[in-house]
């Protein structure tokens, strides 16, 4: 499946053991919201269908933009496997290469069908490309 | 990579020179038939192998075991040793499930006695052993039990009245490393650690009852209690959520030790840091913990095996006690005492996805199997058998005393998903005559039989290369997936 946004895209790629996907956006925002989708998507997560809309605020720093991205889904993927929430929405209130501060609203997760041990720095590298930024991602399941 | 640019140095061992790209410290050697080297040159698995032979003070060369395939730092497969205290240790090369392993427990059994029962068994099993994704367990533990489950493993779980001394003998290390210091795991860790003893998970995680299919050592068999058309049953998991948890945390910290010890490497999922340094000692304290965990785990889920056999087989058969046969990790690293060049050296070896392999005589065994070898668990994919095998003085020559650990993918999970379906492929089991128990269909399809390599040939390899030896081929009757 490939899920093509105004915003960017991402698609499940192959990976003989894991799991892995290919993301992409006009800018840093649309790579990390993309990435996120593309996770809960291998993740199977089901969000509540009701009950109460949820915000939560996440910030992270790293040393460099593809650490950042590896701890960013590393804990929304905590989040969502620990009952947490699923975000509808995500607002970058500040996303430099070495920090994201996020506010996310959404619902908690309801069931999901797949655990990510791991984000994994494999092979990661975000790109530069004419569209904006893209990166691959191999998880850990 | 080209699989002509292998050197053939044996009749089951390729070799990668140590020339043949600057940055590699060591030469690279691959265990195989033809077949599997030609399958290992289809994906990155033989390229992962020569990342990992540039490993800071790898010692001798860089291994991967026939069941070979492509993960992401070290290849599935992957053993590295390097030199301890001053050599590095890399979270990579051990893999996010800490302690995954394999424990075989035997019965007195015979497959015609467990037969008419098994719909009964089977369901007592998925009662007494939690599985699936997120799947909490019986337990919940305060923070002083679960330090405790870290620091004293399987002993652990013989305090509480679940598991018995000869459980704990027959274990790796006993069950029980002593490195592990539960002050070096993340309160996070522990908090995902706190319902998930005595848990399967899911993914490539199972339970599954087999028969002894055939015996190849009636001598190594008997010792191990294995005997003709007897019933023995499985577990295959690791350290769950705490596990994931401790390997992420220490990735993360690496990143920042390799500028900090100038260390440089082609893959960041190679992280390392020496030994010595206050972050390897760490990794390895809080690494230990993870195993223990693990160990803990694969004690609680023995105790709801041997209730389910209590609850479903009490007064319909002659014996139900469940005993254990061995217990073995594939996903470590160990501070080991190996001979290189004639001198004993300590050093720290790396298996991801291999298993340790004891020769006889080895000191590290319990007395019961120290003159026949380490138990070798290999588990087969669904549907297919699985092998019990020995541990040789080859191994130690030549494999730090490491060999397979399992089949290997063949196919990527989603290719296995588009290929098969989870309900055709229950199906098609039971019709064959085992019995199936999933929590998730996709999960099922995933796991497909024909998404793995062949076992038996994977097991022709090392036992042909003489790094492990055929005891007993086992042929499943009813699995459980998470």
């Amino acid at each position: 499946m490939k899920d093509t946004r105004e915003e960017g895209f991402f698609e499940e790629i192959e990976h003989t053991a894991d799991v892995a996907i290919r993301c992409g956006g006009p800018d840093l925002k649309a790579l990390f919201s993309n990435a996120a989708r593309g996770m809960y998507l291998l993740m199977g997560i089901t969000p509540a269908p009701a009950g109460p809309v949820e915000a939560i605020t996440v910030a992270i720093s790293a040393a460099d933009v593809e650490g950042l991205l590896v701890d960013w889904l590393g804990e929304l993927a905590y989040r969502a496997e620990t009952g947490g929430l699923v975000p509808e929405q995500m607002v970058f209130r500040v996303l430099t290469r070495t920090r994201v501060e996020a506010e996310l609203r959404g619902r908690r997760q309801h069931g999901f069908t797949r655990v990510i041990k791991a984000v994994t720095y494999h092979d990661l590298n975000v790109e530069k490309t004419h569209e904006g930024y893209a990166a691959t991602v191999v998880f850990d399941v | 990579m080209d699989p002509t640019q292998l050197e053939k140095i044996g009749p089951y061992t390729y070799q990668i020179s140590a020339d043949w790209r600057p940055d590699m410290q060591a030469p690279a050697r691959l265990l195989a038939d033809p077949d599997i080297l030609e399958a290992a040159s289809g994906d990155r698995s033989l390229e992962q192998l020569v990342n990992t032979a540039c490993l800071p003070g790898i010692v001798r060369y860089a291994l991967a075991m026939p069941d070979v395939h492509q993960g992401y730092g070290f290849p599935i497969g992957g053993v590295a040793a390097t030199a301890a205290p001053d050599g590095i240790i890399s979270p990579g090369g051990v893999g996010y499930d800490i302690n995954c392993g394999v424990r075989l427990l035997g019965t007195h059994l015979q497959t015609e006695e467990v037969r008419p029962h098994l719909d009964e068994l089977i369901s007592a099993l998925y009662a007494h052993c939690p599985s699936g994704v997120g799947k909490g367990g019986a337990i919940r533990l305060q923070t002083r039990d679960l330090r405790q489950v870290l620091e004293q493993g399987a002993r652990w779980a013989l305090k509480r009245g679940l598991a018995s001394e000869s459980d704990l003998e027959r274990t790796e290390g006993s069950g029980c490393l002593p490195e592990a210091e539960a002050g070096c795991v993340s309160e996070r860790a522990l908090e995902r650690g706190r319902d998930q003893v005595g848990t399967l998970g899911a993914g490539n995680h199972f339970i599954e009852i087999d028969a002894v299919a055939e015996v190849f050592d009636a001598r190594a068999a008997d010792r191990m209690g294995l005997a003709p058309d007897g019933v023995v049953v499985q577990i295959h998991c690791g350290s769950r959520g705490l596990g994931h948890q401790v390997c992420s945390d220490y990735v993360k910290r690496f990143q920042k030790a390799i500028h900090t010890y100038g260390l440089r490497l082609p893959d960041r999922e190679l992280v390392c840091a020496p030994l010595s340094s206050p972050e390897g000692r760490e990794y390895l304290a809080a690494m230990t913990a993870a195993a223990n965990y693990a160990f803990a785990n694969r004690q609680v889920l023995t105790h709801g095996i041997r209730r389910s056999f209590e609850q479903a087989l009490a007064g319909k058969v002659s014996r139900h006690s469940v005993f254990q046969v061995y217990d073995v990790a594939h996903n470590m690293a160990r501070i080991e005492t190996h001979r290189i060049e004639g001198q004993p050296r300590k050093l720290c070896v790396h298996r991801k996805g291999a298993t340790r392999a004891f020769g006889p005589g080895s000191p590290d065994l319990p007395p019961i199997y120290r003159d026949i070898g380490q138990p070798v668990l290999v588990p087969g994919s669904m549907g297919t058998c699985s092998w019990v095998l020995r541990g040789t003085e080859a191994a130690m020559e030549q494999t730090f005393g490491s060999t397979c650990h399992g089949a290997g993918r063949r196919l990527s999970r989603r290719q296995a998903r588009k290929r098969f379906k989870g309900v055709k492929l229950r199906q098609d089991l039971e019709r064959s005559g085992i019995h199936v128990r999933a929590g998730s269909m996709a999960g099922l399809a995933e796991e497909a039989p024909k998404a793995y390599k062949d076992v038996d040939r994977v097991v022709e390899v090392v036992h042909g290369a003489g790094i492990a030896r055929k005891v007993a081929r086992l042929i499943p009757l009813a699995v459980i997936k998470g």
